[in-house]
C-alpha cells in the first residue's frame, strides 16, 4: 500500500531523505522513530505529494504519487501533530465537511457512527470544536479517515501532547483500523507508543532508515537501546 | 463539493459576531438612506410640478403684451428628477436645477441643491449610492479578507490538500458564501427600490428593465471585488496583512483613483473660467449681427439682403416687420456664438470622460459609477443634454415671439401687442431624458472596462489558486 523507492529529497546542499526504501503493507502499522530533522515528516510530506522527491517515486496504493496526487489522496488520509480543524463549527459539521470535500455522501446517522467509532463521546458531537482538546480533535481525525475509507493512514507525530489516557485510546484506535486493513505510517519520538502499536519500526537519522524491526522481534530495552545508539547516545540521558 | 464548501462557509460567517453586526449596520445605513432618499424624492418632485405648473401659468396669462418683452421676461425650464435619482443621485446636487430662459443670452442651470446647504454638506450625504459604492465594498473586504489566510493560520489548508479537494470546486464554494450575502442585500435594496418607486405617484420614466440594468452593473462591482479580495487572501499568509492590502485597493479604487482621475481630467482638458467664458461669448457676439442695433455694419449688410432678396428700395415695403426679422437673425447669430462656446465645453467634457475610460483600468469604481449615473439620469451626460433640449427650446421661443411680431407689424410701428391667447400657442418645455438602449451605447466603454475588471479578475482568481 505504501512503497517508496530510493526517495530522495534535497533542499541545496542539504539531504532531508537520502534514497529511502519503505514498503508498507495492508494491516500493518510502520512507526518512524527518529529525532526532529530525521527526515520522517519529509517522508510523510512527500508521500501526501505536498512537496516532489528530488528523486525516486513514492507510491501510495500503487499509484506514483507525484504522477497523479489527486488519485493518491483517495486512499489516503493524514492526521498532523495538531490535527486543526474549523473551530466554529462542530465535530459533526467538521466531518459532514472533510467527509464531503474527499467525495463521500454519508447521512448524518453514518457520520454519527464514525464518530462513535472513533471513541468521540455523543455529547461531543454537536459541540463546537473550540471547546475541544487535542486528542478530542485527532479521534475528529480518525472518524475522518473512517468516513473516507483510506487504506493508508499517514500520522506525523498524532500523540505527541495527548496525556496518556489519550494516548491510549489513540493507539488502540489505530488497532481497529489495523483490523480493517488500513496500511499506516506514523512519525513519532514516542518508543514506548511505537513498540505498542507498530507491526514494523524503522529508525531513522540524518535522513537514512537507519535500521528497522519487526516489533513482535524487539522487545521495548532492544528498541531503546537500538534507538539511543543510533542516535550515537552512549547512554540514557546523555 | 461546492455545496459543502458555500454551506460551511455560510456556517463559519453566521456564527462570527463581527460579521453578524457589519451586515446589521450595513443594512440599517440601507434603510435609513433608502428612506430619507425617498422623502427628498417625494419633496423635489412635488416642488418641480408645483414651479412647472406654476411658471406655465405664469406664461399663459401674461395678458396683452409685446412679444419681445415676454421673450425678455423669460420663462423656466425645469429639470425633473428621475426615479433612479433615487438610488444614486449622482451631480444632480451640484449641477442645478432649472434653467433661465430669456431673449439673446443662453443662461447656466441655476438653484443646486449644494447651493441651499451650509458648508455641513461637505460631509456628504448618507445616499443609497454611497452605501452601494464605498460600504458594501468594505463589507465584502471584511467579510472575506480572511478566506483563505485563516485556513493557512489554522492549518486546516495542509488537512484539505490531503484529501485530494479540487481547488476551483473549493475556491468557486467559498466565493458563492462571499457572493450570497453581498447579492441578497443588494437585491434587497433595489426590490425596495423598485417597489417604491412603483408606488409613488408621478413617478415618471421609471422601468424596472433600467432599475434591473443597474443592479447588474453594481453586481459586476462586487463581483469584481469579492475576486480581488479572495485573491489577496490567497496570495497573503496572514489575515492582518491580507485585511491591511484589501482596504488599501479599497482607498485606492474608491477613493484616491476617483480624485485623481479627476486632476488629471481636468488638469489634461480644463474648462475655461467662468469669466474667460463670457468673455469669449461677448467677444464673438460683437463680432455679429446685434439684433437690437439697426446702425450696425452687419445690420446695414442684412437689410441690403433682405431689400434685394425680395426686390423693394424700403423696408416699408417688406411684407414684414423687418426689425423684428432683424431681432431674430441677432437671435440666431447669438445662438450660433453659444453653440460654438458651448459645443467647446461639451468637447472638453467628452474628453475629460475618455480620460475617466481610460482610469478605469485602475479602479472598477470609475466605469461603476459612470454607468450608475447614467442609468439614474443624474450625470453630466444627462445634464448636457438637457440644458441642450432647454436651449433648443429657447431659440424655438424666440423664433415664435419674433416671427408674430413679423407677422402682425409693419416696419417701424411701435406698441404692438400680442393677444392674451397667444402665449397659450407656445408649446410646453417637456424633456425626455435618453433611453435605456441609448445609454447602454453611450457608456459601451464603461461596459467595456468594468467586463475586462469582471474576466480579468476571475482568471487571476482561478490562476493564482490552482496551486495553494
Amino acid at each position: 500500500m505504501i512503497n517508496t523507492n530510493n526517495l530522495t529529497k534535497k533542499y541545496g546542499e542539504q539531504t532531508a531523505l537520502d534514497h529511502l526504501n519503505l514498503d508498507v503493507k495492508e494491516g500493518e502499522i510502520y512507526c518512524l522513530l527518529g529525532a526532529n530533522g530525521a527526515g520522517k515528516t519529509t517522508t510523510i510530506n512527500l508521500l501526501l505529494g505536498f512537496v516532489e522527491p528530488t528523486s525516486g517515486s513514492a507510491f501510495i496504493n500503487q499509484l506514483n504519487v507525484s504522477e497523479d496526487k489527486r488519485a493518491t489522496k483517495r486512499f489516503l488520509a493524514y492526521i498532523p501533530e495538531n490535527l486543526m480543524l474549523y473551530p466554529s463549527l462542530t465535530a459533526l459539521e467538521n466531518l459532514d465537511y472533510f467527509a464531503g470535500v474527499a467525495g463521500k455522501r454519508l447521512s448524518q446517522d453514518n457520520l454519527k457512527g464514525f464518530l462513535a467509532e472513533a471513541g468521540l463521546q455523543t455529547e461531543a458531537f454537536n459541540k463546537r470544536i473550540a471547546t475541544f482538546s487535542k486528542g478530542m480533535r485527532q479521534k475528529v481525525g480518525i472518524a475522518i479517515a473512517l468516513a473516507k475509507d483510506a487504506k493508508v493512514l499517514l500520522l506525523d507525530e498524532p500523540t505527541s501532547g495527548l496525556d496518556p489516557k489519550a494516548s491510549n485510546e489513540f493507539g488502540l484506535l489505530l488497532q481497529k483500523l489495523r483490523g480493517k486493513g488500513v496500511a499506516t505510517l506514523m512519525a513519532t519520538h514516542d518508543i514506548f507508543r511505537a513498540k505498542e502499536v507498530a507491526t514494523h519500526i524503522g529508525i531513522m537519522k540524518d535522513g537514512q532508515l537507519k535500521q528497522q524491526f519487526v516489533a513482535n522481534d524487539i522487545s521495548l530495552s532492544k528498541l531503546e537501546k537500538a534507538y539511543l545508539n543510533t542516535m550515537e547516545y552512549n547512554e540514557v540521558g546523555s | 463539493m461546492i455545496l459543502k464548501t458555500f454551506l460551511k462557509e455560510t456556517k463559519e460567517l453566521l456564527r462570527e459576531g463581527r460579521v453578524r453586526i457589519s451586515i446589521v449596520i450595513v443594512l440599517l445605513l440601507l434603510g435609513v438612506a433608502v428612506w430619507i432618499s425617498t422623502k427628498q424624492y417625494q419633496n423635489v418632485n412635488e416642488q418641480y410640478a408645483v414651479a412647472k405648473t406654476a411658471e406655465r401659468a405664469v406664461w399663459d396669462n401674461q395678458g396683452e403684451k409685446n412679444p419681445h418683452s415676454a421673450a425678455h421676461y423669460g420663462t423656466y425650464a425645469f429639470k425633473p428628477k428621475y426615479p433612479l435619482s433615487l438610488v444614486d443621485q449622482g451631480v444632480d446636487k451640484y449641477a442645478g436645477t432649472s434653467i433661465f430662459l430669456e431673449a439673446h443670452k443662453r443662461n447656466e442651470a441655476q438653484f443646486s441643491a449644494a447651493a441651499d446647504q451650509t458648508g455641513l454638506a461637505r460631509f456628504g450625504d448618507l445616499t443609497p449610492d454611497f452605501i452601494l459604492l464605498f460600504i458594501i465594498p468594505l463589507l465584502i473586504i471584511l467579510l472575506g479578507y480572511n478566506s483563505f489566510t485563516k485556513e493557512r493560520e489554522m492549518g486546516t489548508l495542509t488537512l484539505l490538500n490531503s484529501q485530494g479537494i479540487s481547488h476551483p470546486k473549493w475556491i468557486i464554494g467559498k466565493w458563492a458564501a462571499l457572493f450570497l450575502p453581498i447579492f441578497v442585500i443588494t437585491a434587497l435594496l433595489f426590490l425596495i427600490a423598485g417597489l417604491l418607486l412603483g408606488n409613488l405617484e408621478d413617478f415618471g420614466v421609471f422601468n424596472w428593465s433600467s432599475l434591473a440594468m443597474m443592479f447588474l452593473v453594481y453586481t459586476v462591482y462586487y463581483i469584481v471585488f469579492i475576486n480581488v479580495v479572495l485573491l489577496i487572501s490567497s496570495l497573503t499568509k496572514k489575515s492582518g496583512i491580507a485585511l491591511v492590502i484589501s482596504l488599501s485597493v479599497w482607498i485606492l479604487a474608491c477613493l484616491a483613483a476617483p480624485k485623481a482621475a479627476s486632476n488629471i481630467a481636468e488638469s489634461k482638458h480644463p474648462y475655461p473660467t467662468r469669466q474667460e467664458f463670457a468673455a469669449n461669448v461677448l467677444k464673438d457676439k460683437k463680432q455679429g449681427l446685434d439684433g437690437h442695433n439697426p446702425w450696425s455694419k452687419e445690420a446695414k449688410l442684412l437689410e441690403a439682403q433682405v431689400l434685394k432678396e425680395y426686390g423693394v428700395d424700403s423696408l416699408h415695403q417688406l411684407p414684414f416687420n423687418f426689425s423684428a426679422y432683424r431681432t431674430q437673425k441677432g437671435e440666431e447669430h447669438e445662438a450660433e456664438v453659444y453653440f460654438k462656446h458651448y459645443k467647446f465645453l461639451k468637447d472638453q467634457y467628452a474628453n475629460q470622460s475618455k480620460v475617466y475610460s481610460g482610469l478605469a483600468a485602475i479602479s472598477p469604481y470609475l466605469p461603476t459609477r459612470f454607468l450608475s449615473m447614467a442609468l439614474a439620469h443624474t450625470d453630466y451626460a444627462t445634464h448636457w443634454d438637457f440644458a441642450d433640449t432647454a436651449e433648443a427650446y429657447r431659440i424655438a421661443t424666440q423664433e415664435f415671439l419674433n416671427n408674430n411680431t413679423a407677422q402682425n407689424t409693419q416696419y417701424g410701428q411701435r406698441g404692438y401687442k400680442a393677444s392674451a391667447d397667444f402665449w397659450q400657442q407656445l408649446p410646453a418645455f417637456e424633456y425626455d431624458p435618453p433611453e435605456l438602449n441609448t445609454i447602454l451605447t453611450k457608456n459601451r466603454s464603461n461596459m467595456m472596462a468594468l467586463g475586462i475588471w469582471l474576466f480579468a479578475s476571475f482568471g487571476l482568481l482561478l490562476f493564482t489558486t490552482k496551486t495553494l
